[in-house]
C-alpha cells in the first residue's frame, strides 16, 4: 500500500512539473498552449540526441533540455502567439485561434521525431548517470524518482512565491485580472509574456528529461496525452493556482495508480478524461479557482 | 476517366468521408459551439456500423440508419451535460469525449476487438462511392439551405452575438442543442460509411487524429462555409498524392500549413476569396455609389406614385362607405 503512495507521488510530480508551465501562462497571459506537449517531447529528444554524441550527467542533461524548452517556447510565442494576439478582433476569437494554432504547431516536432527515430523510443542512452533503487521498510524508491519528487517540490514553492511575492508576479496577476489596464498602469505585456513562456518552456524542458530518465525511454507521441491530462489538472486545481495545480496533480496520480491496480491497465487514460468531464460538469472554476466574470 | 476513377477510388472515398467529418466540426464552428464532438461520433459510427453488422448480422442500410439515430441521440444527451460549458471549456470536455470513445474502443474486449480493432466488415448490399455521393448530395444541400435566407442569418447572428441572437428572440439554447444533433448526424454518416467501403477499423484510426484531421481541413478551407470544407478535404486528400515526394514530410508540411493558417488566415482560403471579393466592390464603389443614388431618386419616385394612388384609392372607398371599416 505504501508504496502505491511512492508510486503515484512520483508519478504527481511529473504530471505537476509539466502542467506548472501550462497553467501558468493559462492563467496569466490567457495561453492555453497546446504545443506544450510537443515542446516538452522535443527537448527531450534534443537532449538524448547530444547524449548520443557526449556522456554527460543528469544534471547537464535536464538544463540543456530545460534551457531547449525555454528557447522553443519564446520562439513560438513570438512567432505565432503574440501575432495572433495583434491582429485577433477580441479575446474570444483569439484564445480559439491561439488553441487551434498551438495544436498545429504541436504536431511539428512529433512529426520531425517520428521522422528521424522512426517512431521508435528514444532515451539518454549513454548518460553518465545511473539509477539506484533505495529501499527502507519494503518500500523501494529511485534515485531518479527522489529527484523528480525534490524538483516539483522546489520548483512548485518558488514558482508560486515568485507569483505571489515579487513586482514580476503582481504585473503577472494583474494581466492575468484586465490585460488593458495592465498595460495602462506600465505593465510591458510583450516583455512579461515571453519572459512567462520561457519560463513555461524551460519547464516542459526539464520534465521531458526527468520522465525520460524514470521510465527509461519515451516517444514522439508520449506528450500528447500528457497534455490533456495537464488540462484536467490545472481545471481541476483551478487556472493560474500553482496549489490546484498542486493537488489536482497528485489527485490525479492517485486515482490513475489506483485504476491501475485494481483493474487492467486499458483504463488508466479514461481517468483524466473522465475526471474533466466530472470537473467540468461540477465546479467549472476548479478547487481553488475564482469564478470569472466575464462582461458583455 | 473511368481508369482515372477505378486507380484512385479510396481516395475519392475517403475525399467524401473526410468531408462529412470534417462538416459534423464545421456546423457546429458555424453556430459558435467550439466542440469536437464529431470526431467521437465519427469513432462510434465506424464503431457501431461494425458491431452491429459483424455481432448481430444487420444489413449495411440498417445498420447504419440506427446508428445513424444512436449518434444524434447521444449527441442531444452531450449537448444537455455540457449546456454550461462555452469557449475552451467546452473544447476540452468535448476532447475528452473523444478520448473516452477511443478507451472504450480499446477496452472493449471481443465486442470492439480490442487493440487489434475489427475487420471482414462486409455486407450483402455492397456500399460503394454512388451511395456515398448522393449521401454527400443531400447533406451538402441541406447546408446550402441553412447558410441562406432567414436560417443563415440566424446561425450567424447566434454565432457572431449569442447576447444579441438571444435579445432578438432567437433560441440561442435550442440552436446549440441542434448543431450537437447534427452533428452527431453528420459524423455517424462519416464513419458509418467508411467502415462499409474499408471494411476494417481500429482504436488508432480514431481519436486525436481526426481532430487534427478535421482541424486542418476546416482552418485552410474556411469555417463559415460547407465549400470551405469542400476545399479543405479536396487539398488534404490528394496533397500527398500530388506532392509525392513530400511523402515522409507529410506531417511536418501539415503542421506547418495549420500553423500559418491559423496564425495569418483565420478566415481560410474562402475568408481570403470573400475579403479580395469585397474588396474589388470597394473599389468600385463610386460606380456604386452613383447607380445607387439613380436607384435611390426611382425608388422616390415609384414611392411618390405608389402614395398617390394609394391615396386615390383610399379616397374612393372611403366616400362611398363613411370611412368605417
Amino acid at each position: 500500500m505504501s508504496q502505491l503512495v511512492i508510486d503515484a507521488l512520483v508519478l504527481g510530480s511529473i504530471y505537476l512539473l509539466f502542467c506548472l508551465g501550462m497553467s501558468i501562462s493559462w492563467g496569466t497571459i490567457d495561453i492555453l498552449n497546446f504545443a506544450h506537449g510537443g515542446i516538452f517531447m522535443f527537448s527531450a529528444f534534443v537532449a538524448s540526441q547530444i547524449v548520443s554524441h557526449v556522456e554527460l550527467g543528469l544534471i547537464t542533461i535536464c538544463v540543456i533540455s530545460a534551457v531547449v524548452g525555454a528557447v522553443v517556447s519564446a520562439a513560438i510565442d513570438v512567432l505565432a502567439f503574440q501575432p495572433i494576439l495583434r491582429r485577433a478582433k477580441n479575446q474570444r476569437t483569439a484564445e480559439l485561434q491561439i488553441l487551434i494554432g498551438g495544436i498545429g504547431i504541436g504536431t511539428i516536432p512529433v512529426a520531425i521525431v517520428q521522422f528521424y527515430t522512426l517512431s521508435e523510443p528514444f532515451g539518454f542512452l549513454r548518460s553518465t548517470y545511473e539509477t539506484t533503487v533505495h529501499s527502507f521498510g519494503g518500500m523501494r524508491l529511485s534515485s531518479t524518482g527522489l529527484v523528480v519528487l525534490g524538483c516539483a517540490l522546489v520548483l512548485t514553492v518558488s514558482i508560486a512565491y515568485w507569483l505571489k511575492n515579487t513586482s514580476h508576479g503582481l504585473a503577472l496577476r494583474a494581466i492575468g485580472v484586465d490585460s488593458e489596464t495592465a498595460e495602462l498602469m506600465g505593465v510591458k505585456r510583450r516583455q512579461l509574456s515571453l519572459l512567462t513562456m520561457g519560463i513555461s518552456g524551460g519547464l516542459a524542458g526539464l520534465a521531458g528529461a526527468l520522465l525520460t530518465f524514470n521510465l527509461g525511454a519515451i516517444t514522439a507521441e508520449s506528450g500528447e496525452t500528457l497534455l490533456i491530462k495537464a488540462f484536467a489538472i490545472i481545471i481541476l486545481g483551478g487556472v493560474g493556482s500553482t496549489g490546484g495545480a498542486a493537488l489536482g496533480a497528485m489527485i490525479l496520480a492517485f486515482s490513475e495508480v489506483l485504476v491501475l491496480r485494481y483493474t487492467g491497465g486499458g483504463w488508466v487514460d479514461a481517468v483524466g478524461f473522465g475526471l474533466i468531464l466530472v470537473v467540468l460538469l461540477l465546479r467549472p472554476q476548479g478547487i481553488f479557482g475564482k469564478k470569472e466574470v466575464r462582461r458583455v | 476517366m473511368s481508369d482515372f476513377y477505378f486507380s484512385n477510388i479510396v481516395l475519392i472515398q475517403s475525399t467524401f468521408t473526410v468531408l462529412l467529418l470534417a462538416l459534423s466540426i464545421q456546423i457546429q464552428f458555424r453556430m459558435g459551439v467550439f466542440s469536437f464532438a464529431g470526431a467521437a461520433f465519427y469513432g462510434m459510427g465506424s464503431y457501431g456500423v461494425a458491431i452491429l453488422v459483424l455481432h448481430y448480422d444487420f444489413g449495411a442500410f440498417s445498420a447504419l440508419a440506427t446508428i445513424v439515430v444512436i449518434c444524434a441521440m447521444v449527441g442531444y444527451l452531450l449537448s444537455l451535460v455540457v449546456q454550461r460549458l462555452n469557449g475552451l471549456y467546452l473544447a476540452m470536455a468535448t476532447v475528452a469525449f473523444v478520448m473516452i470513445v477511443t478507451v472504450v474502443a480499446h477496452n472493449g474486449g471481443t465486442l470492439t476487438g480490442g487493440s487489434v480493432g475489427l475487420f471482414g466488415v462486409l455486407t450483402p448490399v455492397e456500399i460503394s462511392v454512388p451511395h456515398l455521393l448522393a449521401v454527400c448530395a443531400v447533406v451538402v444541400a441541406a447546408m446550402i439551405v441553412s447558410e441562406r435566407g432567414a436560417m443563415g442569418r440566424r446561425i450567424e447572428a447566434v454565432r457572431e452575438d449569442p447576447e444579441l441572437a438571444s435579445a432578438m428572440g432567437i433560441n440561442v439554447a435550442r440552436y446549440r442543442k441542434m448543431s450537437f444533433v447534427l452533428s452527431g448526424v453528420l459524423g455517424a454518416l462519416g464513419g458509418g460509411l467508411n467502415i462499409l467501403m474499408m471494411t476494417a477499423i481500429a482504436p488508432e484510426n480514431i481519436g486525436f487524429p481526426l481532430i487534427v484531421l478535421a482541424l486542418t481541413i476546416i482552418i485552410v478551407g474556411g469555417s463559415r462555409s460547407w465549400i470551405g470544407v469542400l476545399i479543405g478535404a479536396l487539398i488534404f486528400t490528394w496533397l500527398p498524392v500530388v506532392l509525392e515526394q513530400v511523402g515522409t514530410y507529410q506531417s511536418i508540411v501539415y503542421g506547418v500549413i495549420v500553423a500559418i493558417a491559423a496564425i495569418f488566415m483565420p478566415g481560410g482560403i474562402t475568408g481570403i476569396v470573400t475579403d479580395l471579393y469585397r474588396r474589388r466592390s470597394a473599389r468600385s464603389n463610386a460606380d456604386a455609389f452613383e447607380s445607387e443614388q439613380r436607384l435611390e431618386a426611382r425608388a422616390a419616385e415609384e414611392d411618390a406614385a405608389e402614395a398617390a394612388e394609394l391615396q386615390a384609392e383610399l379616397a374612393s372607398s372611403t366616400t362611398p362607405s363613411g370611412g368605417s371599416r
